[in-house]
C-alpha cells in the first residue's frame, strides 16, 4: 500500500493552536504520526512518529522534522551527549528540505555532502574527521524518488551548517494537495471524541 | 592523605567483591562429569551422589527444552542440601535459561491472589528469545576525564571523548557510568561499545594505533581496528525476556517502569491471552524462540490445597516450565484440609512428580563441606579445630556448625590470632546454644518463663 493510501485510510484529528495547525494520524498498524504546520506560511514545523516497540507497550516519539523541546527526563545517571556536540535538526522551508547542524565551528570548505542512491542516504563528511552523519530523506523514500546530488546547497554561518535540498515537483504537488485537504478539515474534527 | 588512602581501599573492595556471601554462594554447579556421574567433591557440591545424578538427568531434560510441565520434588531432612542442589541446577543452566526461585510462603500476599502469584512465577520462568534492535555506541576512547569533587564526597562528574575514523563526540558521564567505566578499567586507546538502553560497557580491545605504546599490557591484550562511520549504530541483538516481562510492558501505559519498582499488581487474563497469541505468531514466523526455564519452589508444603490443584492444571499447558519443588516434611497435613499426605502434597499431584531423596551427610562429607565454607568465607582454620567442628556438626546440625565458622573467626581476630583454633571454637560453642541444648535448657527452666502458670497442657503446636 502506498503512503498516500495509508494517509487516506488513517484516522485523523486536527486542531488549531498557538498559530499552528496540528494534525494527528493513527494508521491501521497503530503507528501514530503528528504534524504541525504554520498557519500563515503552511510550512511544516514538526513531524514526529510513534511506533510501539517490538515487545509492545508505548513507544517514544521520533522526530523527523523539528526537535524535541520538551524538558525530557535526562538520565543523570547514565551517558549523555555533551551540549557542546553538534545538534542535527531538520527544519523545512517552503520549497526546500533543510537541515541545520548547530555547534559546528569549522569553515564551509571542511564539509562535504554526498548522496548514496543505493542505500538511499545522504552522508556528511568533514575533512578534519570531527563530524560524520548518515541521514535519510524520508519524503523522497515515501514517493520513491531518487536522491539527486545537484539539488544540494551548503552554507555556513553562526556556527551552523545549513544543508538545503530543493524539493522535486512531485513533492511540491503532493504538499499542496495535502494542504488543500487540511483546510477542508474543521477544527477539532474527525473522530475526536470530546471527553 | 590517610582519608584518601582509605577511600581508595574502599573503592578496590567495591570493584572486587560485589556479591555478599550467602548460604549457598559456594555452589558453582552440580559437579557432574560428562557421563552425568557425580564427582564426590566438585563445584562446591559434596556427597548426595544419587540425588545429584538424578538432578543431572532432569537438567538434561530441561536443556533439551522439548518437554513442558514436568515436575520433580526434592525431599529430605533439613540441612541435607536440597536447596543446594536446586542452586547447582540453576548455575549449571547458565545465564540464558530463566530460573525463578521462590519460597512456598511468598505467594501469600494481601495485594495479589495466590493463583495470580503462581501464574506470575510460572511466566517468569518461560523465556522468549527474540531479536531486537538496539542503539549502541562503538568507538575508540580518546580521553576519559573524571572530576572528583573537592570535598571528597558527592557526585562525580566526568567527560568521555570517543571517536571513529570519521568523527569525534564528547559525552557527559553520570555517576553510574563512571562506576562501570572504572570497573571495566577503560582507558584512552581502548575500543569500547556501550549499549544505550542498558548502559552496559564491553571492551573490545586496544586500538592498533596504540600498539607501539610501551604500556604494561598483558599477553592477552587484543588489538582491534578503530571503528568506521558513525559512532551511534543500530544493531540487532538477540536477548531473552520472560513472558512476565512482556506481560508487564503491555499491561499499562507507563509499562516497563513498573518492572523496576516491582509494583506490577495483577495482570488481566486478556492481556496474557493476547501475549500468548503474539508469541505463538512470532514463533511460527521464526522471529522468536521459546526457552522453557525452571521454577523452583522451596518449602512447598507451605502451599495450600488450592495452589496444589492450580499446579495440577497449570502443569498441563504447553507453556509450562519444569517445576522443581523441595520439602523437608514427612507425612503431614495438607494445608487447607484435614487430610494427611506424604510431604503434605496431595496424592494426585505426587503422582505426577519424580521424587529425588536426599540423605543425611556422613562425617567426612560434613568435614568437606565445612572446609569449603571456610574457603568461601576466607577463614583460616587449624586441622584440630576443623575436626572438633565436624564433631559438633555431626552431633548438632550442619547449619549450626557453619554458623560457628563466622563467629569463631571473629573471636580469633579479636585475640589477633592467625588461624581459628580449638579454643575459639569452644568459646563460641559455649556462647551460642544449638537447638538441642536450647531445648534441654528450656525443659529444665520452663517453670521460670512467662505464662507458664497457665499450665502447658497443650503439647502440640499447630505448625502447618
Amino acid at each position: 500500500m502506498s503512503f498516500l493510501e495509508n494517509l487516506k485510510t488513517s484516522q485523523k484529528t486536527c486542531i488549531v493552536q498557538d498559530g499552528r495547525r496540528k494534525i494527528h494520524f493513527i494508521f491501521k498498524d497503530k503507528t501514530e504520526l503528528a504534524e504541525e504546520y504554520d498557519l500563515k506560511t503552511d510550512v511544516l514545523l514538526v513531524r514526529k512518529w510513534k511506533k510501539s516497540g517490538r515487545l509492545g507497550g508505548e513507544g517514544k516519539w521520533q522526530f523527523e522534522v523539528g526537535e524535541d523541546l520538551s524538558p525530557g527526563s535526562s538520565l543523570t545517571e547514565g551517558l549523555m551527549e555533551s551540549s557542546t556536540n553538534p545538534v542535527f535538526v531538520r527544519k523545512d522551508g517552503k520549497d526546500v528540505f533543510q537541515w541545520r547542524i548547530r555547534n559546528l565551528p569549522y569553515p564551509l570548505e571542511t564539509y562535504n555532502v554526498t548522496v548514496d542512491n543505493e542505500q538511499r542516504t545522504a552522508i556528511i563528511r568533514t575533512t578534519n574527521k570531527k563530524y560524520y552523519k548518515k541521514f535519510t530523506i524520508d519524503d523522497l523514500d515515501r514517493h520513491n524518488l531518487p536522491l539527486e546530488q545537484e539539488r544540494i546547497v551548503l552554507s555556513h554561518s553562526n556556527n551552523t551548517l545549513i544543508i538545503k535540498y530543493k524539493k522535486p515537483t512531485e513533492i511540491l504537488q503532493h504538499e499542496k494537495c495535502m494542504q488543500d485537504e487540511f483546510k477542508k478539515m474543521k477544527d477539532g474534527d474527525v473522530g475526536c471524541n470530546p471527553s | 592523605m590517610a582519608a584518601s588512602a582509605a577511600q581508595k581501599v574502599q573503592e578496590i573492595r567495591e570493584v572486587t567483591r560485589i556479591e555478599r556471601i550467602g548460604a549457598h554462594s559456594h555452589i558453582r554447579g552440580l559437579g557432574l562429569d560428562d557421563a552425568l556421574d557425580a564427582r564426590n567433591v566438585s563445584q562446591g557440591m559434596v556427597g548426595q551422589v544419587t540425588a545429584r545424578r538424578a538432578a543431572g538427568i532432569i537438567l538434561e531434560m530441561i536443556k533439551d527444552g522439548k518437554i513442558a510441565g514436568r515436575a520433580c520434588l526434592i525431599a529430605g531432612q533439613p540441612g541435607t542440601g536440597k536447596t543446594a542442589i536446586a542452586m547447582g541446577m540453576a548455575q549449571a543452566l547458565g545465564q540464558d535459561t530463566p530460573f525463578t526461585a521462590m519460597a512456598g510462603s511468598e505467594i501469600f500476599s494481601l495485594e495479589m491472589s495466590k493463583t495470580e502469584a503462581l501464574t506470575q512465577a510460572f511466566r517468569k520462568s518461560i523465556g522468549v528469545r527474540i531479536k531486537e534492535e538496539t542503539e549502541i555506541i562503538e568507538g575508540e576512547v580518546v580521553e576519559i576525564q573524571i572530576d572528583r569533587p573537592a570535598a571528597g564526597t558527592g557526585a562525580k562528574v566526568g567527560k568521555l571523548t570517543l571517536k571513529t575514523t570519521e568523527m569525534e563526540t564528547i559525552y557527559d558521564l553520570g555517576q553510574k557510568m563512571i562506576e562501570s567505566l572504572t570497573k571495566e578499567k577503560v582507558q584512552a586507546g581502548d575500543i569500547i561499545t556501550i549499549d544505550k538502553a542498558t548502559g552496559k560497557i564491553t571492551r573490545l580491545g586496544r586500538s592498533f594505533t596504540r600498539a607501539r605504546d610501551y604500556d604494561a599490557m598483558g599477553p592477552q591484550t587484543k588489538f582491534v581496528q578503530c571503528p568506521e562511520g558513525e559512532l551511534q549504530k543500530r544493531k540487532e541483538v538477540v536477548h531473552t525476556v520472560s513472558l512476565h516481562e512482556i506481560d508487564v510492558i503491555n499491561s499499562r501505559t507507563q509499562g516497563f517502569l513498573a518492572l523496576f519498582s516491582g509494583d506490577t499488581g495483577e495482570i488481566k487474563s486478556e492481556v496474557r491471552e493476547q501475549i500468548n497469541a503474539k508469541v505463538a505468531e512470532w514463533r511460527e514466523e521464526g522471529k522468536a524462540e521459546i526457552v522453557p526455564g525452571v521454577l523452583f519452589i522451596d518449602e512447598v508444603h507451605m502451599l495450600d490445597i488450592e495452589c496444589f490443584s492450580y499446579l495440577n492444571r497449570a502443569l498441563e499447558t504447553d507453556m509450562a516450565p519444569v517445576l522443581i519443588m523441595a520439602t523437608n516434611r514427612g507425612i503431614t497435613r495438607i494445608r487447607g484440609t484435614n487430610y494427611q499426605s506424604p510431604h503434605g502434597i496431595p496424592i494426585d499431584l505426587l503422582d505426577r512428580l519424580l521424587i529425588i531423596a536426599t540423605t543425611p551427610y556422613e562425617e567426612k562429607e560434613v568435614k568437606q563441606i565445612l572446609k569449603i565454607r571456610c574457603e568461601e568465607e576466607d577463614v583460616e582454620m587449624s586441622d584440630d579445630a576443623l575436626t572438633v567442628l565436624t564433631r559438633i556438626g555431626m552431633e548438632t546440625s550442619l547449619r549450626y556448625s557453619i554458623q560457628i565458622i563466622t563467629s569463631a573467626n571473629l573471636v580469633c581476630r579479636k585475640r589477633k590470632g592467625a588461624e581459628v583454633n580449638v579454643d575459639d571454637i569452644k568459646r563460641v560453642y559455649a556462647l551460642f546454644l544449638d537447638e538441642s541444648r536450647s531445648t534441654q535448657f528450656l525443659k529444665e527452666y520452663q517453670q521460670e518463663f512467662m505464662f507458664n502458670e497457665l499450665g502447658g497442657d497443650k503439647e502440640e503446636m499447630d505448625v502447618s
